[in-house]
C-alpha cells in the first residue's frame, strides 16, 4: 500500500495495481496534508498538515484514532514513527522538533530529543539570543528529517514502506543529536570570543512545542571584564590610544608593516613629543609628568616586560626595563609620584621606584581590572568574585605609599550601576579617587563621609544621541571640570580626526533640583564634597593657598544663608535652626540678625541659644586643646619656675611634631586652627605682659579660670559644666553670664586675698620670685576655710547674685578636689592658660554678653 | 577682555585674530565652528537656492571666517576643500540675488527696499556701487527737469 497525501485526504493506493483503494480522512483536517508516515508495524498511518495538526489512522479500520494539534500551528514538515514505541517525532517549519507520545496515551508532547539538546546549551550560561540558539540547534535536525522525506519529492511524498521510516528515524535522530552537539560546541566557542560587550543575562527559552524538563532558572554569572588601562581604546584596533590623560596622549599604530608608539604631551614644556618603534609590542602604557611606562605581555620566547622611560632623570640613563618571572604576565600598570606599579597575572602587584628599584610586592585577592596612581596613592580595582545577571563584582583597594604606608580602602566592594562594567578609573587632579562605569556615571570618593563613594556626574544626561558616549580623560576639582570626549555612536573616539576635549560640569543627584531649595542644597553639598581635598592635602603636608581654603567656606556659608532665608520665608523655622547648625559662628550672627529683623523672635532666641552652646563647646574644645598642649609642655619643661620664653620655645617645639614635618612650617602653622595661631600670638605677647608677674586682671582671671576651668583632668570640669547646663536650662544663659561676669570681674576673692597677704608671704619667703609668691599664695588660700574664701569672693563681687556664689561653691569643691593633684603645674599652667584663654574668652564673652543682655 | 585659563589640551575661546596668530606661530590647533561642516553647509546652500529672499546665515561673518580659517588652518578642518566649494556656492547665489534685486530696484525706481539677512560683507560688496549709482541717477534725473535756478552747475 502506498499512501499519498492529497489535499485533505490520504489516498491509499495498491502498489501493484495503482488503484485508489481507500481514502483516509478526518473531519479535523482543515488544511491540506503534506506529510504521511507509516508506522513501523504498518498498522497505522500518521499524516501531518499545513496547519499543524497530526492525525493517526488505523489503516484497517480506517478510523482516526488520534489527533494532535501543534500549539503554534506551524506546518508540519516531517514525521517519524519511533521504531519501537508508540511515539511520533515531528518537525515543523519553524525548526522545532516535537515528540508525540501517544497513540493510546493521549497527547503528551514531551520533547526528549530536544531536552537533550537543551541540556547541552544549559551549560552555556552566557545568555545568548534564544531564538538564534534555538534556530541553529534545532533547524539542522529538522532539515535531515525533511531532507529524508523530501528526497521523495516534496508534497507528493511517496511514503515509504515500513522499512524506510525506521531507517529514516534512526538517521534523523542520530543526526539531530550530532548536529545539536556540534552547534552547542560552536556556540560555546563563539561565546568565549566575546569581549566586554553587554551581556544579556537572558534565559534561553526552549522550543514551545516541547519540554517540561526542569532547567536552571536563576541568576546567570556574568563574564568577568578583562583588565584595561584607563583612557585607552581597545587593543585590537590598528590605530589606538594607549593612554589619554591630563598629561598627554600616547598613540599606538599597529598595522602589518610596523608597530610604533607616538607620545605627545599637552604641555610641551614637560617634554617634547616622541616617536618610538614598538618592537616588543607593548600594549599597555601610562604617562605622568615624570615618566612614561610601557608594558607588554609575554610571548613564547620573551617574558612579559615593563619598560620605563624616566625623562626627569638627571643622569644619562633615562630608561630601564624589567622582565617578569616566567609565566607571569603584566595585566595593568600605573604611575605615581616617583613610583610605578604593575599588576600581574600571578595576582601580585609589584611596586618599583621610577628609577627602577624594586620595592614592595603585595597580593591581590582577585584578578586585576585596572589600576591608577597619583602622588602617593595607589588604587587597584580587581574582581572580588563573579557577578550575576550582567553585574560585575569588583573590589577596590586604596593605599597610601608615602612615609607612612597604610591602606585606606581594604577591598571594599565597588558599586557600579546595574548591568554595567568599569570603564575608567583614576584620580582627580587634586588626588581624589574617581571611577566611571559603562552607564556613564562618574563616582568620586567622599572623604568627608568616611570614604564612601558619591556619584558626581551622569554623562548620559549630556548625550544627545542614544548611542553617544563620553570618553573620560580627566577630572578636576578646582575648577570643577570633567574632561571628556564626546563620541558619536561609539564608546571611544577614533584616532583621526583628532578629537576635541569637551568639559562637563558636575551635578550631584539631589532631589528636586528644579526648586530653589534643591538647587542650593545641591550646590552646597557639591561645594563640600569637592573641597574635601583641601583638608586631605593639608593633612598630608601640602601647602595650600589661604584663598583656596577660605573661598569654599565663604561659598558654602553664603549658600547656607540663602537657604536660611528661604526657609524663613517658608515659615520653616525649625529647619532654620538646623541650617544654622551647619554655619560658622559669624554666619550664625548674621542669621540671628536676619531673624530678629524679620521679627521672628522665637527663632532668634533659639538661634542665640544654639550659638551660645556652640560657642562654649568651641571654647571648651579649644581649651582642651590648649590645656593638653600646655600640660605636655609644662611636664616637659619641668616646673614653670622660669619665665615664659623657655616655655614658649618648648611648646612651640611641641607643636611641630603634631604637624607633619614635610614642608614649610609657616604655612602649616597658619593653616592649623586659629587657636594655635592665637595661642602663638598670646605666647608672643605674654613676655610683654610678663605673665608670672601678677597683674590684677590676670591674677583674677587666672583665679577665676582656676576655679572654673578644668584641670588636666578636664573631663570633670566639662562634665560639671555640662551638667550645669543640663540642669539649668533657662539659666543656661545665666551660667554663661556668670562666666562672663566672672571673667570681667575686676577681682576675685583670691586676687584680693593675695594682694592683702602678699606682703606676708614675701616676708616669710623673701627670695621667692613672683611665680613662687603666687604659688605660695594659692596654697595658703586653699588652706583657708571655705567660708573665708567665700568672704573674699563676696568682697570681690560686691554682693552679686547668690546663684553665682552657689555655682562657685559647686565649682570650688570640684576645683578643690583637683587641686590635690599637681599644684605647681596648675599654677603656672593657669597663668599661661589664662593668658590664652582670656583673649578668646573675651571674644566669645562679648558675644555671650550680648546674648545675655538680650535675655534680660 | 580677559582670556583663559589656557590649559594644555583643552579648548579655549579666543578672538579670531589671536587664534590666527597663535596658529601661525604653531602654538595651537584651531577647532572649526559648529556650522563649518559639510552637511550643514550643503543644507544652507540648498535652502538659499530654493528661496527667493535671503536666508539667515549661520554666522554674520561666515565669509570672513571661512576665508581666514581655510587659509591658515585648513589642516585642522576636515574636508576643507568641500567646505570651500560649498561656501563659495552659497556666496554666489546670494550675490546673484543681490544683483537682481538691485536691478529691479533701479528699474522700477522704487524708493525703499528692505533686505533681510544680509551680512556685512555682502552689503559692502555692492553697497558703495549702488549708492553712488543711485546718486548719479538722481542727479541726472534732476537735471532733466527744467528748473528755475539752473545756474547751479553740479554734475
Amino acid at each position: 500500500l502506498l499512501a499519498i497525501p492529497v489535499d485533505k485526504v490520504v489516498k491509499l493506493y495498491r502498489r501493484e495495481t495503482w488503484d485508489n483503494q481507500v481514502d483516509l480522512s478526518d473531519t479535523s483536517i482543515t488544511q491540506p496534508l503534506n506529510v504521511v508516515v507509516w508506522s513501523p508495524c504498518g498498522q497505522y498511518l500518521a499524516a501531518g498538515s499545513v496547519n499543524g495538526s497530526i492525525v493517526v489512522w488505523k489503516v484497517e479500520t480506517q478510523e482516526c484514532i488520534e489527533r494532535m494539534k501543534h500549539e503554534k500551528s506551524y506546518s508540519i514538515c516531517g514525521l517519524a514513527w519511533h521504531p519501537r514505541y508508540e511515539q511520533i517525532a515531528y518537525t515543523d517549519t519553524e525548526g522545532n522538533l516535537g515528540l508525540w507520545e501517544d497513540i493510546g496515551d493521549g497527547k503528551k508532547p514531551n520533547d526528549k530529543v530536544a531536552s537533550a539538546v537543551t541540556k547541552d546549551y544549559e551549560d552555556l550560561f552566557d545568555g545568548d539570543d534564544d531564538d538564534y540558539l534555538n534556530g541553529d540547534m534545532i533547524e539542522p535536525p529538522s532539515s535531515p528529517n525533511t531532507g529524508a522525506n523530501e528526497d521523495h519529492g516534496g508534497d507528493d511524498d511517496l511514503m515509504p514502506t515500513s522499512g524506510h521510516p525506521r531507517r529514516a528515524v534512526i538517521d534523523d535522530d542520530d543526526n539531530s543529536l550530532d548536529i545539536g552537539m556540534i552547534k552547542a560546541n560552536s556556540n560555546l566557542l563563539e561565546k568565549e570570543e566575546e569581549d566586554d560587550d553587554d551581556q544579556i543575562g537572558g534565559f534561553p527559552a526552549l522550543p514551545t512545542s516541547s519540554t517540561q524538563q526542569p532547567f536552571y532558572d536563576g541568576p546567570r554569572p556574568t563574564p568577568r571584564q578583562k583588565p584595561f588601562q584607563s583612557g585607552s581604546t581597545p587593543v585590537h584596533l590598528m590605530h589606538r590610544f594607549m593612554v589619554w590623560n591630563s598629561v598627554g596622549i600616547i598613540r599606538c599604530y599597529n598595522d602589518e608593516q610596523d608597530n610604533a608608539i607616538d607620545i605627545e604631551f599637552h604641555d610641551t614644556s614637560i617634554h617634547h613629543a616622541t616617536h618610538l618603534p614598538n618592537s616588543l609590542n607593548h600594549t599597555m602604557a601610562d604617562l605622568s609628568t615624570e615618566a612614561i611606562l610601557l608594558a607588554c605581555e609575554s610571548t613564547e620566547e620573551l617574558a612579559s616586560k615593563l619598560h620605563c622611560i624616566y625623562f626627569s632623570s638627571w643622569d644619562a640613563n633615562k630608561e630601564w626595563t624589567v622582565d617578569m618571572p616566567k609565566d607571569e604576565d603584566i595585566e595593568a600598570i600605573c604611575l605615581g609620584q616617583g613610583w610605578a606599579a604593575c599588576a600581574t597575572s600571578a595576582l601580585l602587584v609589584r611596586l618599583f621606584t621610577v628609577g627602577g628599584v624594586q620595592k614592595e610586592i603585595f597580593c591581590l585577592p582577585g584578578p586585576v581590572v585596572a589600576m591608577a596612581g597619583h602622588g602617593e596613592q595607589l588604587m587597584v580595582i580587581y574582581h572580588r568574585g563573579t557577578g550575576f545577571d550582567g553585574d560585575q563584582c569588583l573590589g577596590v583597594q586604596l593605599m597610601e605609599l608615602g612615609k607612612k604606608k597604610k591602606q585606606i580602602l581594604h577591598g571594599d566592594p565597588l558599586s557600579l550601576t546595574k548591568k554595567s562594567y568599569l570603564v575608567w578609573v583614576g584620580f582627580s587632579a587634586e588626588g581624589t579617587p574617581c571611577y566611571v562605569d559603562s552607564e556613564g556615571i562618574v563616582r568620586m570618593l567622599n572623604r568627608g563621609l568616611g570614604n564612601t563613594w558619591i556619584p558626581v556626574c551622569n554623562t548620559r544626561e549630556h548625550c544627545k544621541g542614544k548611542s553617544d558616549h563620553y570618553w573620560v580623560v580627566g577630572i578636576h576639582e578646582n575648577p570643577q571640570q570633567l574632561r571628556c570626549i564626546p563620541c558619536k555612536g561609539a564608546r571611544f573616539p577614533p584616532t583621526l580626526p583628532r578629537p576635541a576635549v569637551a568639559i562637563l560640569s558636575f551635578t550631584l543627584p539631589y532631589c528636586q533640583v528644579t526648586t530653589e531649595k534643591g538647587q542650593m542644597e545641591e550646590q552646597y553639598w557639591r561645594s563640600v564634597v569637592f573641597h574635601n581635598y583641601v583638608d586631605y592635602l593639608s593633612k598630608n603636608g601640602y601647602e595650600l593657598d589661604e584663598n583656596v581654603k577660605s573661598q569654599p567656606v565663604k561659598e558654602q556659608q553664603e549658600l547656607l544663608m540663602k537657604l536660611f532665608a528661604l526657609s524663613c520665608k517658608l515659615e520653616r523655622e525649625f529647619r532654620c535652626v538646623e541650617l544654622a547648625d551647619l554655619m560658622t559662628q559669624n554666619v550664625v550672627n548674621l542669621a540671628i540678625k536676619y531673624a530678629s529683623r524679620s521679627r521672628r523672635l522665637n527663632l532668634a532666641q533659639r538661634l542665640s541659644e544654639m550659638a551660645v552652646e556652640k560657642a562654649s563647646e568651641l571654647a571648651t574644645a579649644l581649651e582642651d586643646e590648649e590645656e593638653e598642649e600646655d600640660f605636655r609642655t609644662h611636664l616637659n619643661a619641668g616646673l614653670g619656675k622660669t619665665g615664659t620664653p623657655p616655655d614658649k620655645e618648648v611648646s612651640s617645639n611641641k607643636k611641630d611634631p603634631l604637624v607633619p614635618s614635610a614642608n614649610v612650617l609657616d604655612t602649616m602653622s597658619k593653616y592649623s586652627k586659629k587657636t594655635s595661631s592665637s595661642r602663638a600670638a598670646n605666647k608672643q605677647s605674654s613676655p610683654v605682659i610678663k605673665p608670672l608677674i601678677p597683674k590684677p586682671k590676670s591674677k583674677q582671671a587666672s583665679a577665676a579660670s582656676f576655679f572654673q576651668v578644668r584641670t588636666p583632668g578636664s573631663s570633670e570640669k566639662r562634665v560639671g559644666e555640662r551638667e550645669e547646663k543640663a540642669r539649668n536650662e533657662p539659666p543656661e544663659v545665666q551660667v554663661t553670664a556668670q562666666d562672663n561676669a566672672e571673667n570681667k570681674r575686676p577681682k576675685t576673692g583670691f586676687q584680693m586675698w593675695l594682694e592683702e597677704n602678699r606682703a606676708n608671704i614675701l616676708t616669710d619667703n623673701p627670695d621667692l620670685n613672683e611665680a613662687e609668691v603666687i604659688k605660695e599664695g594659692m596654697s595658703r588660700f586653699r588652706i583657708l576655710s571655705s567660708e573665708e574664701r567665700m568672704v573674699w569672693t563676696e568682697k570681690a563681687k560686691g554682693g552679686a547674685v547668690t546663684d553665682l556664689t552657689e555655682d562657685k561653691k559647686r565649682k570650688r569643691p570640684t576645683a578643690a578636689e583637683d587641686e590635690g593633684k599637681k599644684n605647681e603645674e596648675h599654677k603656672s599652667e593657669d597663668s599661661n592658660v589664662s593668658k590664652k584663654k582670656k583673649p578668646l574668652d573675651q571674644a566669645t564673652n562679648v558675644r555671650l554678653s550680648s546674648f545675655a543682655f538680650k535675655q534680660s | 577682555g580677559d582670556l583663559g585659563p589656557f590649559n594644555p589640551g583643552l579648548p579655549v575661546e579666543v578672538p579670531v585674530w589671536l587664534a590666527i596668530n597663535l596658529k601661525q606661530r604653531q602654538k595651537c590647533r584651531l577647532i572649526p565652528p559648529e556650522w563649518m561642516d559639510v552637511e550643514k553647509l550643503e543644507e544652507i546652500r540648498d535652502q538659499e537656492r530654493k528661496e527667493d529672499t535671503f536666508t539667515p546665515m549661520p554666522s554674520p561673518y561666515y565669509m570672513e571666517l571661512t576665508k581666514l580659517l581655510l587659509n591658515y588652518a585648513s589642516d585642522n578642518i576636515p574636508k576643507a576643500d568641500e567646505i570651500r566649494t560649498l561656501v563659495k556656492d552659497t556666496w554666489d547665489t546670494r550675490m546673484a540675488k543681490l544683483r537682481l534685486s538691485a536691478d529691479s530696484f533701479v528699474r522700477q525706481q522704487e524708493a525703499h527696499a528692505k533686505l533681510d539677512n544680509l551680512t556685512l560683507m555682502e552689503i559692502n560688496t555692492i553697497g558703495t556701487f549702488l549708492t553712488q549709482a543711485l546718486d548719479h541717477m538722481y542727479k541726472l534725473r534732476t537735471n532733466l527737469q527744467p528748473s528755475g535756478s539752473a545756474e547751479s552747475q553740479d554734475f
